[in-house]
């Protein structure tokens, strides 16, 4: 009768699963392991050691063949698996590790951490075509949190995975405002990103991360037409880039044209596009979307300017930008221009610009929770007080800017996104007096899908019924 | 049990903007600040404006008044704090928290408490640390000390205890600090809430301490403060009812019942001895503070308290007997 160790978890050296003779068989001390004593005889042991010996293939050879992007080279490598291979291959580990509920370990280095190895690109690759690994381990002993580097890369995984199954591309700024309390900074976005697609052997489009590019339209209702001869068509479902103002020869609109919107975030104005949102069948006509992904670079400030001087003034411009010191200095960009570009203002602002939101006074409104709003860093409140001590600061900014700093929070947009879905027969929330809110269906028009369109549509409605809305300035 | 509150009346001219604080004065009067800039002083039997100081460019963050309603101290949004005269209606004091003095970094004001015996006031700010301000006309605003808490997350909120001994502040993190102000040092610390706790009551005899926070519920703790050095036992009980976060409290001049003004726009009253809730009245608006009539009430009445909110409009509610 020969006594095996189970051990639940394989330290460094037992991966091979090997039999340790123990020197006192019932003296759990001496191997200084938690040994669970099992009576077998040598075939259930050549079993149990071949078994072992198999899932270790399985985690290792698994890992090993995406290491090495050399290997599948007549192989289209499929990067939706080879995603969910390293997830799976993160919980199989995670399963394995603690198989039943009362296992405890006493000792630390008995815990072998669990680990997802991704490929080092500083590292180049060894003779043998298998490019070196670094290991991102949970649990790890560190300040910040022993699951938050493993919790990343699985969210970055998440993230991937949901852009190629919906064929929605998603961009690495994208990734981190979609969780930027989880991810911290952006350069860890980029860096696992990077990593993974080097890690499955695609390229980082492979996995429908695109490159941010520069300013943005859609809408059909605008064709520009550029002295090379070439056409720009807009398009309800699409982006068109937008292109630098000395190569425009001249602009054409569609009839029925209603309203323009800019938007601050590529996220949003790309979800908009989706959702052929510039035709929506709840306004009144069709419109343009224009997003400068952030900072609008100078061409998307001309787009804007040029619009805005020469579209009838019954056509509103509305801006919609975050909650924040930075989505109001962005508004303030478009509308008054920027400092190091002051020289060319009359280019470059379009004073009718109008700001519809987001506004953290009136989230409540639409059914968001107070909680679900950002706290405020202690970037967003030196931004925000150094915008405060402008003068001339319209007062509906001053308002959102000294709400912001007194409730300590932040709207994003896409805190709307985490608004209760209560509709009322324009798909508009109704406050009530008490906190009961009142439903009631939709009916004669569809109702906007969800809330960032059904917010959009009440924003446009109200501008262009008469911008008599106190709260656009 | 429970009381029943009635509205009493508005103020005659609301403010164009949030009310951001109240505090119903010795004399019976009532001052108001708010997110629009201006401070505003009511008489409380009328609810007519005494006076209004011409607007403040940003808005009116923080209120405090001594106990006989001669001062009041009063900080802006970028850190200017001013000490008002209340009976003449002017200021007599001003200090630029946020502007550079020699080498200490500018660290603007957030909250203001002046110490019930005078002299001094305490300011917060967003190291985390309490200073201590002299709050006498010619020198207004001399920093005098600074008490640090140890951590460097915003103090939210400051608060003299009645008898001007000590200060609680309280922070974005969720703790309470109590310093002693004698010999600048750190009493205790307590850990109650794990979000911001937004205000603070001290009871009159300074024995308890209630802490509104954003996690929606409000605190009991026993500060008790004995020579020896032993503090009191903390937190020794929760209230909860409010369904968001608990903007403003205060406890009444007889110790038995605490105030609470919440975003879910409703107004709480609690007995504090069977630590349960007896009166909610609902606002039109997030109740951002709420104050007590601080005479006693006749024996029989629960008292009267006023009420700021988002509305701008300053609301006198009293109780209607016992209940």
């Amino acid at each position: 009768m020969r006594y095996k160790m189970n051990f639940d978890i394989l330290e460094d050296d037992d991966w091979t699963g090997q039999v340790r003779d123990v020197k006192d068989p019932f003296d759990p001390q001496a191997s200084g392991h938690d040994i669970l004593m099992l009576d077998l005889d040598d075939d259930e042991l050549a079993a149990m050691n071949s078994e072992n010996d198999a899932m270790f293939e399985d985690l290792v050879g698994e890992n090993a063949s995406q290491a090495d992007p050399m290997q599948d080279d007549f192989d289209q490598i499929d990067p939706v698996a080879g995603l969910e291979n390293i997830a799976i291959g993160f919980f199989e580990q995670l399963s394995t590790a603690f198989p039943d509920a009362e296992y405890h370990s006493h000792r630390k280095r008995e815990r072998n951490p669990i680990s997802i190895s991704l490929v080092d690109r500083t590292k180049t690759a060894k003779e043998d075509g298998a490019s070196t690994m670094k290991t991102v381990s949970f649990p790890q002993n560190t300040k910040r949190g022993s699951s938050r580097s493993t919790a990343q890369v699985l969210r970055i995984i998440d993230l991937m995975h949901e852009a190629l199954h919906e064929e929605v591309p998603i961009t690495k700024r994208d990734m981190y405002y979609r969780d930027v309390s989880l991810f911290k900074t952006q350069s860890i976005v980029n860096k696992y990103v990077d990593d993974l697609a080097a890690t499955i052997g695609v390229g980082r489009g492979d996995l429908n991360v695109r490159a941010s590019s520069k300013g943005l339209f859609s809408g059909a209702g605008l064709t520009i037409h550029l002295h090379s001869g070439e056409t720009l068509y807009g398009n309800d479902s699409e982006s068109t880039l937008i292109p630098v103002a000395d190569d425009i020869e001249k602009f054409e609109m569609r009839d029925g044209l209603s309203w323009v919107l800019i938007v601050e975030k590529e996220a949003v104005f790309q979800t908009l596009a989706r959702l052929s949102f510039s035709k929506h069948p709840c306004l009144p006509g069709h419109g343009i979307i224009i997003t400068g992904k952030g900072y609008p670079d100078i061409a998307t400030r001309q787009l804007v300017c040029t619009l805005a001087d020469n579209l009838p003034v019954i056509i509103p411009m509305i801006a919609l930008v975050d909650g924040d010191a930075f989505g109001i200095d962005i508004m303030s960009v478009y509308k008054f221009g920027s400092s190091s570009m002051s020289h060319e203002r009359e280019t470059l602002t379009a004073p009718r610009l109008q700001w519809a939101g987001v506004f953290g006074s009136e989230l409540a409104q639409f059914g968001v929770e107070r909680d679900s709003m950002l706290a405020l860093t202690k970037h967003d409140e030196k931004k925000a007080r150094t915008l405060l001590s402008r003068p001339e600061l319209p007062a509906t900014w001053r308002r959102e800017l000294q709400h912001m700093i007194f409730t300590r929070r932040k709207a994003e947009i896409e805190v709307l996104a985490n608004a209760k879905p209560l509709v009322n027969d324009l798909g508009f929330i109704r406050p009530s007096s008490s906190n009961n809110q009142i439903v009631t269906p939709p009916v004669s028009l569809p109702s906007p899908e969800n809330a960032l369109t059904r917010y959009l549509v009440h924003k446009l409605s109200v501008a262009i019924a008469g911008r008599a809305a106190p709260t656009l300035v | 049990m429970s009381l029943a509150f009635l509205h009493a009346h508005d103020c005659s001219e609301p403010h164009t903007d949030s009310v951001w604080g109240v505090a119903w004065t010795a004399t019976d009067s009532v001052i108001s600040i708010s997110a629009d800039g201006s401070l505003k002083q009511w008489d409380s039997t009328s609810g007519q404006a005494l006076h209004t100081l011409p607007p403040h460019t940003l808005g009116l963050v923080s209120l405090d008044v001594d106990p006989a309603g001669k001062q009041a101290l009063y900080n802006s949004l970028e850190g200017l704090t001013c000490l008002l005269d209340v009976d003449s209606g002017r200021v007599v004091g001003r200090y630029e928290s946020y502007a550079r003095s020699g080498n200490d970094a500018a660290e603007p004001a957030w909250s203001v408490s002046l110490n019930p015996k005078g002299g001094t006031y305490a300011a917060t700010g967003g190291s985390g640390s309490v200073s201590i301000h002299s709050a006498e006309s010619a020198t207004f605003g001399e920093r005098r000390a600074t008490l640090t808490s140890g951590r460097s997350k915003f103090g939210m909120y400051c608060k003299h205890s009645p008898d001007g001994t000590r200060v609680a502040m309280s922070s974005e993190a969720g703790q309470i600090y109590i310093f002693d102000l004698e010999s600048e040092k750190l009493l205790s610390t307590y850990t109650s809430h794990a979000m911001t706790i937004r205000s603070l009551a001290w009871s009159p005899d300074a024995q308890l301490l209630i802490s509104a926070s954003e996690d929606k519920r409000l605190t009991l703790h026993d500060v008790r403060y004995s020579p020896s050095g032993k503090p009191g036992s903390g937190a020794v009980a929760t209230f909860t009812g409010h369904s968001s976060w608990v903007l403003s409290t205060d406890i009444s001049p007889d110790s038995r019942l605490a105030l609470s003004g919440s975003s879910d726009k409703t107004i709480k009253v609690w007995d504090i001895g069977a630590r349960a809730a007896v009166s909610t009245i609902q606002d039109t608006g997030e109740v951002w503070s709420v104050s007590w009539r601080p005479r006693p009430p006749q024996h029989g009445s629960p008292g009267a308290f006023v009420s700021g909110g988002e509305d701008g409009v300053v609301r006198w509610w009293r109780g209607a007997g016992a209940g």
